[in-house]
């Protein structure tokens, strides 16, 4: 039997009709793109939407053996509409909802919002709440760069990378609920201050909290951050230059290891950070390892403002006195003395380091209501999600997996 | 023959181990719908370890028989839930987690919010926003002593009180205070240091035909017709602003217009880093047209596209216009602009 004879008896007969099967699909690309790649030599690959990751995504791959030609995403699988909801909500409602993206960043993306409405308000936030809000901030961050390693793990098939992480996390949640009285979703940052005073012995917990966190990760640095087979997966994958991410507007950690040094801290200092001494951590690899390393620098950076943060924390008020009288706990009287807040006409836009990069809430006011007019929430995963399209062309299909690791990318906050 | 199977299965001399077996080895699916995946996670990781109870996520549904539904559904995901539900083998049980998975939650009148349980059918619900991982833990083994007598029960039971005394209950008033002549304007200025006035006056000056307003610190707005958008945004590109942060689009219903925004940032010159530049233009809510500025900004892209499936801008020039990018297909139109409205809540006292 001929080579073609073999060919003309086994051929399968596909019929092409993309456009049916593709609308029951909820695929969001165009038929034709479907056609010409079925004609070409190249593949198409849907990853997700239901895959190990933390929340859920598609991605839809153009192959060419097994190299990434082009990726389309395909997000809003978690999008529950958060701008809108906050349109129709208090200024005071809105603060559980808005930490909702991400709520294991829950501080970071408190304050944010909260700072719009002191900087409508103009107000002055007592000395002792700007030290708590950064202590809150930065345990938001490392509990989030913790997650980040796990997931990151996971996605590299490695189970021991994800416990420990987790287990260093454990720790981060027992100090939430120990300051604010909740393990994750914490609402504990009002315009004015914070809900409550945090007393000196939880203070002593956080503070051996950390001895207690560096002493932890150092086998987690043996056994995953210089393990040769995570250092094979990660380096020189995934790259993306410093003009690139530039162009496309990445942010955080993943632009800073991609050699800008950009920090909302540094750059336009909120809180406390001004009068602390800390790095920002730069990489110019520009590589999914680097992305990754950043964040394990920035965790110990982290730690050293929390540390300075406890020492140096002052005695006083931790709610302003424009807000209520008692400067101790706001328990009884949030209601009578923020729902009616009303902010003055005009746009307040507030950037704020949230764990994975920059944050942005813009709150437009029309000065009557007491509901936002408009409430834009900007996460920096909905921005670095096209440097991160963008850093797996080139890669193998097998790299895909330790990019978006590398990233950190979690839907949710990205879909908001 | 397969009915004759499957009651051997159910009520054969080898069903209870087989009974035994489902009941320490119900594995859930990775279905991380939302943000109670992190204590999902917390559950099977170092600290609660839910894998002494049997249970270990897995990452395909085919060889899987629990999915745990981590909160919130969307539209988009309802139909990926019923296909990973469908794909599980028999027999399969769904335990929904958090409050929006119950009844909502926080995000009861979303536009893109629905129930699970009209989706598939749900064995256990566990409340909280997020249930910590003791409760999950807890649902899990109601879900064994379920599969081993046969009827679900529920944990806790509390007595039930009457808590109005002797009073009816009554809707009060809400507190929110709604503007019916809401006007909106973008620039008011506040506050302003030096430093944010030289930057201002040095945008001014290097661009021809332009007002520069510093807002408040670190705050400069620029108010454009729209066809000069792309003008000016190119020019501003050469002075340094490399990349968006933000596109907004606001509805000012009273006046028939939309403000479409740009927030303009720079990584690459040290003085502008800090300046936020709100680039803006208004246009007609009747034609809502405008040249889009993704290719000399190309991480506007997906923000523009956002903004398109939400307003209905259409930003000329995007490839991408006409097609749904976060929302499902069967999401509502334009749902935040201002006539699109959502139920409202009822207090009650």
């Amino acid at each position: 039997m001929g080579k073609t004879d073999y060919y003309d008896e086994y051929e399968i007969q596909v019929h092409l009709e993309p456009w049916s099967e593709l609308e029951s699909l909820f695929i969001p690309i165009p038929s034709k793109y479907v056609e010409e790649i079925y004609r070409s030599e190249d593949f198409l690959v849907l990853v997700g939407p239901q895959h190990p990751g933390s929340g859920h995504m598609r991605l839809i791959v153009r192959l060419h053996g097994d190299i990434i030609k082009e990726v389309i995403p395909d997000p809003g699988y978690v999008h529950r509409g958060m701008e809108k909801l906050a349109e129709n909500r208090t200024y005071i409602q809105n603060i559980p909802l808005v930490e909702r993206p991400a709520i294991m960043d829950a501080p970071n993306y408190n304050l944010g919002y909260v700072r719009a409405i002191e900087d409508a308000l103009e107000i002055d936030v007592p000395e002792r709440a700007k030290y708590l809000r950064t202590i809150l901030a930065e345990l938001g961050r490392i509990g989030t760069h913790l997650y980040d390693a796990a997931i990151l793990a996971i996605f590299l098939g490695h189970s021991t990378g994800f416990m420990y992480p987790f287990a260093i996390r454990e720790l981060i949640c027992e100090a939430f609920v120990r300051m604010t009285g909740a393990r994750v979703t914490t609402s504990f940052i009002i315009p004015g201050g914070v809900r409550k005073d945090v007393p000196e012995n939880v203070l002593k917990f956080v503070y051996d909290a950390t001895f207690e966190i560096e002493r932890r990760l150092k086998p987690f640095e043996r056994i995953f951050i210089h393990n040769p087979t995570v250092f094979a997966r990660l380096r020189n994958v995934g790259t993306l230059s410093k003009e690139d991410a530039i162009r496309y507007g990445l942010v955080g950690p993943f632009l800073r290891a991609s050699g800008v040094e950009y920090d909302v801290r540094k750059v336009e200092p909120y809180e406390v950070y001004d009068r602390l001494d800390w790095d920002i951590v730069v990489a110019d690899e520009c590589d999914s390892y680097y992305r990754f390393l950043v964040r394990v620098n920035e965790v110990s950076q982290s730690l050293k403002i929390i540390r300075q943060c406890i020492k140096d924390i002052p005695e006083g008020r931790v709610i302003s006195e424009q807000i209520s009288e008692n400067g101790k706990e706001i328990r009884g009287e949030l209601f009578d003395k923020l729902a009616n807040v009303v902010l003055p006409k005009g746009e307040y836009t507030t950037l704020t380091e949230a764990a994975r990069g920059s944050l942005i809430y813009t709150l437009v006011s029309d000065g009557e209501s007491n509901l936002p007019y408009r409430l834009r929430i900007v996460t920096p995963g909905w921005l670095y999600l096209r440097g991160f399209m963008e850093s797996l062309k080139g890669g193998r299909l097998a790299d895909l997996q330790a990019i978006y690791g590398s990233f950190g990318y979690f839907p949710p906050e990205a879909d908001r | 023959m397969e009915d004759r199977f499957i009651k051997f299965l159910h009520s054969g001399k080898l069903a209870p181990i087989k009974k035994w077996g489902t009941y320490w080895s119900l594995w859930p699916v990775h279905l991380v719908t939302a943000c109670c995946g992190v204590e999902l996670a917390h559950t099977f990781a170092a600290g609660y370890d839910g894998e002494r109870i049997g249970a270990l996520n897995y990452g395909i549904a085919r060889q899987t028989n629990l999915i745990i539904v981590e909160g919130a559904i969307t539209r988009k995901m309802a139909k990926i839930l019923r296909v990973t539900w469908e794909q599980m083998p028999d027999p399969k049980f769904v335990i929904v987690m958090g409050a929006c998975g119950l009844k909502g939650g926080l995000f009861w009148n979303g536009y893109n919010l629905v129930k699970p349980s009209d989706v598939v059918p749900v064995d256990f619900y566990i409340p909280g926003c997020p249930p910590t991982p003791e409760a999950l833990l807890r649902g899990i083994r109601q879900l064994q002593d379920k599969i081993k007598s046969g009827e679900a029960k529920t944990s806790v039971e509390f007595t039930e009180k009457d808590l109005g005394v002797g009073k009816p209950i009554k809707i009060v008033p809400k507190p929110k205070k709604v503007s019916k002549t809401a006007t909106i304007v973008v620039d008011v200025p506040r506050k302003v240091d030096e430093r944010t006035k030289e930057i201002a006056k040095k945008i001014e000056d290097s661009i021809k035909n332009i007002k520069v307003i510093a807002v408040s610190k670190n705050r400069v707005a620029v108010n454009v017709e729209k066809e000069k958008m792309k003008e000016v945004a190119a020019s501003l590109k050469s002075l340094g602003f490399d990349h968006v942060k933000n596109v907004n689009v606001i509805d000012v219903i009273n006046e028939q217009k939309f403000i479409v925004e740009y927030h303009l940032g720079s990584y690459s010159t040290k003085d502008l880093m800090p300046i936020i530049l709100n680039l803006y233009t208004s246009i007609s809510r009747d034609d809502p047209k405008l040249k889009s500025l993704s290719d000399i900004f190309p991480s506007a892209d997906y923000m523009e596209r956002e903004m398109h499936e939400f307003f209905g801008v259409f930003f000329e020039g995007n490839p991408h216009m006409g097609s749904r990018f976060l929302l499902a297909p069967d999401s509502p139109e334009f749902p935040l602009r201002k006539d699109f409205k959502l139920e409202e809540e009822v207090y009650l006292r």
